[in-house]
């Protein structure tokens, strides 16, 4: 019985394969792709005033920039055109698009009156021949050209990759003047890119570790400016500070701004240990979160504000923990060969960046939650202080060359390791943190 | 006459009184009872099977009627045969039949009753070769050959038992031996009687359009042998490398380097139609289903299939035309998971 099931099994098999194989369309499965750039142009967007000239090309050439510098576009010049767009109205002619493999196709106008700028934009995929989203209008003052035009490049990179844009933001850092041994540190504000960079303090006491808030109206920061370390709250509209904790005999830094931005977290050294601890900003109450022997510091909210992740020594080298942001027991994440500090939660809440020291050099990484998937992104003499773009797929930090006039900078870099690049600014920069979206 | 004959004449015929008359009598079966039994004389076991009196007459069962006597009257002689003696007739030897001359008649005689083979064959069958064991399906028999690619395995012949589940002795046949059917079929076929020519009061010399469509349409389906899956795809399919070049190609413009974290975790069907010389057709492309993200990074994830799709089609696919009925139509898998961090 067993060889006459057998059999007809087998029998029905052969008999069936050959029609299954001839029945439906063809099935490929495709598994492998490729990695570049998405090319796209941006013809000169058409003013619609004579005056807008200027301005329709400064405002085309930023959107461009921004795409470029994500590394996940790449900007077709200008003179591998076959058609012009000279009417922001006229259908576009796709064939001309297609035959430069232009996949994506930006086109505007631009109306400047009475000091008043309008830029309207279209976002086409070529290859399609059709429209991506529907036409878009932002209005502002003439000085806001640049951030209006973060905005478009933001509204374009979000269609065309499915995730929120990062370029209409902004980045405070601790600007860096003078050799190492007689370094010069304030506080500075930019745009993502290190445009319009404006400082926040001066240089006359040691500034260290700004911090946004998350409405990115306030800038938390430690200063010596009373010779210890002590940790001040700075509303960047106005340019105003206040000492946020004074508690004598102590000295508290690395502050952090809960998602709620009514509380913070802080290291608090008394004593000679250091441990963790929340301020309530309204009544300055504090909660002390940690109570060990060993070294606690560096805080980072999950971005629903139930837990955090901070540095720890109490394993006997610098480690990732994670615990409830009202504390409690802590564990571990990190457990890779070498030094893990200034952990910082992801915005989408699944990574942790990191900064490690291992072998000689410096890191930044990223893991999961639970420390797995860890990825080393760069490697220097010196690489610190990661934070996060508000869609969290870039990281920001400091680089520091090596030698008597070694110089911070800041870089950037992807979070799958691409697109390394620095930031520009007019000065040594270290400590940045990178703001939410501005609205 | 002897009292021996007349008491003899008399008993006969009460014998065939009780022949003749005895059915009308006949009571019916009386129940089944129990006696016991007992050693009876001679006498008494000849009055016990003695002829009864019908029932119903008397419950009691009544001696046996005892004839009357009968006159002493000589019965009537038997004719006495007559002594003449009889001499017996010759025997005759037969006669051989005689042979017609003239030839056998156009009708042949009916033939010979169909005859079953014997059910005894005349010579006994060999017995079979005591390995040969018998199977439901019938085996050949397979050795082992060292030199072939697939070696089977070795197994012996078998066959099914050449039997019935019912024995049926030639008591049992039904004698079906007379011809089912004629045996002198008709050689030429009685013509047809030519049928009245009815005109016609208006013939219409061609068929209206619609009539000749379908049936032209019938002719022709009858002519194809039909076609039970129209969509079946038809010609030879492709090979292994033709699929495989198209995959290359197609993979060579699916670019995901622009896709989200999310989209970079979604898989995506994506159908397509082709012109005969390779091309994709634009206006076909279309996601049929997606798997493992939401329907934003779906949009994205069937985005960049497109592009490579088209891309890469531009210029036409290199694939076989002789096959074209084989990727007319095209599902292609864009499966993005070895590409997500690289």
């Amino acid at each position: 019985m067993i060889r006459i099931l057998t059999g007809l099994l087998i029998g029905a098999t052969l008999f069936a394969a050959p029609l299954a194989a001839q029945t439906g369309p063809l099935r490929i499965e495709i598994t492998e792709g490729v990695i570049e750039p998405l090319p796209f142009a941006v013809p000169g967007f058409v003013p619609d005033t004579p005056g807008a000239a200027d301005t329709a090309r400064q405002l085309s050439q930023v959107i461009a920039a921004d795409l470029t510098g994500t590394g996940l576009f790449r900007e077709i010049p200008s003179s591998a055109f076959i058609s012009q767009v000279t009417d922001f109205a006229a259908p576009v002619q796709y064939a001309d698009w297609k035959a430069i493999n232009a996949q994506a196709l930006i086109t505007g106008a631009v109306n400047v009156s009475d000091g008043k700028l309008t830029v309207r934009f279209r976002v086409y995929d070529v290859f399609s021949g059709a429209e991506l989203g529907t036409g878009l209008q932002f209005a502002g003052s003439t000085d806001g050209w640049r951030r209006m035009a973060h905005k478009v490049a933001d509204e374009v990179y979000s269609r065309i990759t499915g995730e929120g844009g990062y370029f209409d933001s902004r980045v405070v850092f601790v600007s860096e003047t003078g050799p190492k041994d007689d370094r010069h540190k304030r506080l500075a504000i930019m745009d993502y890119d290190g445009a319009n960079v404006q400082y926040l303090t001066d240089s006359s006491s040691i500034v260290l570790a700004p911090r946004f808030s998350p409405t990115g109206d306030r800038v938390l920061y430690t200063s010596y400016e009373s010779g210890f370390p002590r940790i001040y709250v700075l509303d960047v509209g106005k340019v105003q500070r206040r000492l946020l904790e004074q508690t004598e005999g102590t000295m508290s830094f690395a502050p952090r701004f809960a998602p709620d931005g009514r509380t913070v977290l802080f290291s608090l050294e008394q004593g000679g240990n250091t441990d963790l601890y929340s301020l309530d900003i309204g009544s300055g109450a504090q909660t002390r979160l940690t109570n060990a022997p060993s070294i606690e510091t560096a805080p980072s909210f999950s971005p629903d504000g139930r837990q955090i992740v901070f540095e720890s020594d109490r394993s006997g080298s610098p480690q990732l923990y994670v615990m409830p942001a009202t504390g409690g027991e802590a564990q571990r994440i990190s457990f890779g060969q070498g030094r893990y500090g200034t952990p910082v939660w992801s915005p989408r809440g699944d990574l942790v960046a990191f900064t490690k020291q291992s072998k000689g050099r410096f890191h930044i990484g990223v893991m999961r939650l639970d420390g797995s998937e860890e990825r080393l992104l760069t490697a220097s003499f010196l690489d610190e202080g990661p934070t996060w773009a508000p869609n969290g797929r870039v990281i920001m930090f400091a680089r520091e060359t090596q030698g008597a006039g070694g110089r911070a900078s800041l870089y950037s870099v992807d979070i799958t390791g691409r697109n390394l690049k620095q930031v520009r600014t007019p000065d040594g920069a270290s400590d940045p943190s990178w703001s939410p979206l501005q609205k | 006459m002897q009292t021996g004959t007349k008491i003899s004449a008399g008993a006969h015929a009460a014998l065939i009184a009780v022949a003749v008359f005895g059915g009308a009598f006949r009571s019916e079966p009386l129940p089944f009872e129990v006696h016991e039994v007992s050693m009876i004389s001679a006498e008494d076991y000849a009055a016990l099977t003695a002829p009864r009196e019908p029932a119903g007459t008397a419950p009691q069962p009544q001696e046996p009627a005892v004839p009357e006597p009968v006159a002493e009257t000589p019965p009537d002689p038997a004719p006495t045969p007559e002594t003449t003696p009889v001499q017996p007739e010759p025997i005759v030897a037969p006669q051989e039949p005689e042979v017609p001359d003239e030839p056998a008649p156009a009708i042949a005689p009916e033939p010979p009753a169909i005859r079953p083979v014997e059910r005894v064959a005349p010579d006994p069958v060999e017995a079979p070769p005591e390995e040969a064991r018998p199977d439901v399906v019938a085996q050949p028999d397979v050795t082992l050959d060292q030199g072939a690619d697939t070696p089977q395995e070795q197994q012996q012949a078998r066959a099914p038992e050449e039997a019935v589940d019912r024995i049926v002795t030639e008591a049992d046949e039904t004698a079906t031996l007379a011809p089912l059917q004629s045996r002198r079929p008709p050689k030429v076929r009685p013509d047809r009687p030519e049928p009245a020519v009815i005109p016609a009061a208006q013939p219409d010399p061609t068929p209206a359009p619609e009539t000749a469509n379908a049936v032209n349409a019938a002719l022709a389906e009858a002519l194809a042998g039909g076609d039970p899956v129209p969509d079946a795809p038809t010609g030879p399919p492709l090979s292994a490398v033709e699929k495989d070049a198209l995959r290359v190609a197609v993979s060579q413009c699916w670019n995901v380097g622009s896709l989200s974290s999310d989209a970079l975790k979604t898989t995506v069907v994506v159908a397509v139609s082709m012109t005969p010389d390779g091309k994709p057709i634009a206006d076909s492309i279309r996601m049929l289903s997606s798997s493992g993200g939401s329907d934003g990074s779906a949009r994205d994830a069937f985005g960049a299939a497109r592009r490579a799709i088209i891309r890469c089609g531009a210029k036409g696919f290199d694939l076989p035309a002789e096959k074209y009925g084989q990727w007319r139509d095209i599902e292609m898998t864009f499966n993005p998971e070895r590409m997500r961090i690289k």
